[in-house]
């Protein structure tokens, strides 16, 4: 019999916390959880797989702002019918008519305008040897992205971006203060998101807003005008500040391994898909997955009351040694086991193909015009919370011949 | 026309069980179980199951 370690704890709610401390693998290596003071957290490969598609938990953040003491308003509305929340029947209906919109079949034939518009971006500063890489790539890059999928003019894209962040300070701890902002930023987007409704309604395009309109219109009743609102809201905020700093993430990660930087830049072709997901298994920007016990049940040899908020770590996951050889590098060539940086099961992220798309034809462009890719001492991260990256992420590099 | 899961690459998300309930649906254990064959009247949803898996495990074999 091998003693039982304690569990450990983990202080994930300071600023301070850094997911990828030696800390953590230290927890990781003596237990498949530990404990924190939002619920456990998950830290083995196995068990945060197991776990994420486990029927006895639900998403669990549905009463997020009422816990911060927002109990009414249009953002609370809106975040209350939100697919990201809904369980069950009403999940499943909605989920089913929007998922076929975010296909690869959808998605494939950007893969040139996603191209055309990273080299565009890196034509504005690839001469001068340096850039703020958030400001001036990630952020006008997933933006514009988004405007392309959405049919929204891509010159309105700073617009957007803001309304994005806006109401992405509703998961932020400091939702209560900013409310009054957020609900603004839901009002607006909200007669945005219906005049575009609208718009294509009127004349259908080849794009994934039409053929959300064309599912809520083909079979009236099956998605309301309001759910398909709901959800133009959600994709701007759920697509945009994601997609940023994975890719400020992305290129952090590979500026400390230039032989792979290389290697990536000398067959694209080959290596973007892989680059896009070792970067998500090593550095992911959301770092944690949250469940909440749907019931009391048992796993190993725990019981986990109803109502206990579950984080399942994605960096700790992704560089479990006990799942990945040499773990915590980038390594292009091997086979990895799929990362759980999307999360899983019925709430598996709707927009992952999408995501994989832009930061895949997003490194083929970097790696092919740049190299001697350094990070500047003064970037700004960002604390390591559920959703992580960089405020700003100046960069050095060479421009290639 | 019939569908072929690849056991290796399905992670058993259930996406496909969302899209085509008739033919697709996860057990107590949350492991897949699915029909081969299938209606003409539930091909449009069994394509959608097909675009809609996570890890693009599922296609359609003609059977012949």
């Amino acid at each position: 019999m091998t003693q039982q370690l304690a569990v450990p704890h983990l202080d994930i709610s300071s600023e301070r916390f850094r997911m990828n401390s030696r800390e953590m693998r230290r927890a990781r290596a003596d237990h498949w959880y530990a404990r924190t003071d939002w619920g456990i957290a998950v830290l083995t490969y196995e068990d945060c797989k197991l776990l994420l598609k486990n029927p006895h938990l639900t998403q669990g953040s549905a009463k997020w702002p009422a816990h911060h003491g927002v109990v009414d308003g249009l953002y609370d509305r809106w975040w209350r019918k939100t697919l990201l929340v809904l369980e069950g029947d009403e999940h499943n209906r909605i989920r089913r008519l929007v998922n076929p919109a975010f296909s690869p079949r959808r998605i494939e034939p950007l893969r040139p305008r996603f191209r055309a518009l990273a080299d565009s971006l890196v034509d504005e500063w690839v001469d001068d040897g340096r850039t703020e890489f958030a400001g001036r790539f990630a952020a006008p890059y997933s933006t514009r992205v988004l405007c392309m999928m959405l049919g929204i003019d891509e010159h309105d894209w700073e617009e957007v971006y803001q309304l994005s962040s806006t109401i992405g300070l509703g998961i932020g701890i400091t939702i209560k203060e900013n409310i009054a902002r957020i609900d603004d930023a839901v009002a607006e987007l909200t007669r945005y998101a219906e005049s575009l409704v609208a718009a294509r309604r009127r004349s259908p395009r080849d794009d994934i807003l039409s053929a959300l309109v064309g599912a809520r219109d083909e079979d009236d009743g099956r998605l309301s005008d309001q759910e398909l609102i709901n959800l133009i809201i959600l994709l701007v905020f759920a697509g945009i500040d994601t997609t940023r700093n994975q890719l400020v993430l992305t290129v952090a990660s590979f500026s400390e391994q230039p032989d792979q930087w290389e290697k990536l830049a000398a067959d694209p072709d080959r290596y973007a898909a892989k680059a896009a997901e070792e970067a998500l298994r090593v550095n992911p920007i959301a770092r944690w997955v949250s469940r909440e016990a749907g019931e009391t049940f048992r796993y190993r040899e725990r019981t986990i009351e109803k109502g206990t908020t579950i984080h399942l770590l994605t960096l700790s996951s992704g560089t479990d040694p006990a799942e990945y050889d040499d773990p915590d590098r980038i390594d292009l060539d091997a086979d990895r086991s799929p990362h759980l940086a999307f999360g899983g099961g019925m709430h598996h992220c709707l927009g992952h193909f999408v995501a994989r798309a832009d930061i895949d034809v997003a490194v083929s462009a970097l790696s092919t015009r740049l190299t001697d890719l350094r990070v500047g001492e003064d970037a700004e991260w960002l604390p390591d919370s559920g959703n992580t990256g960089a405020n700003t992420l100046p960069i050095t590099f060479t421009r290639r011949p | 026309m019939r569908i072929l899961v690849d056991r290796v690459r399905c992670q058993n998300h259930g996406q496909c069980a969302i899209s085509a309930p008739t033919n697709f649906e996860l057990d107590a254990d949350g492991e897949l179980r699915y029909r081969e064959s299938f209606d003409d009247e539930d091909a449009s949803d069994i394509e959608d199951a097909v675009d809609s898996c996570p890890v693009q495990a599922i296609t359609l074999d003609s059977d012949g």
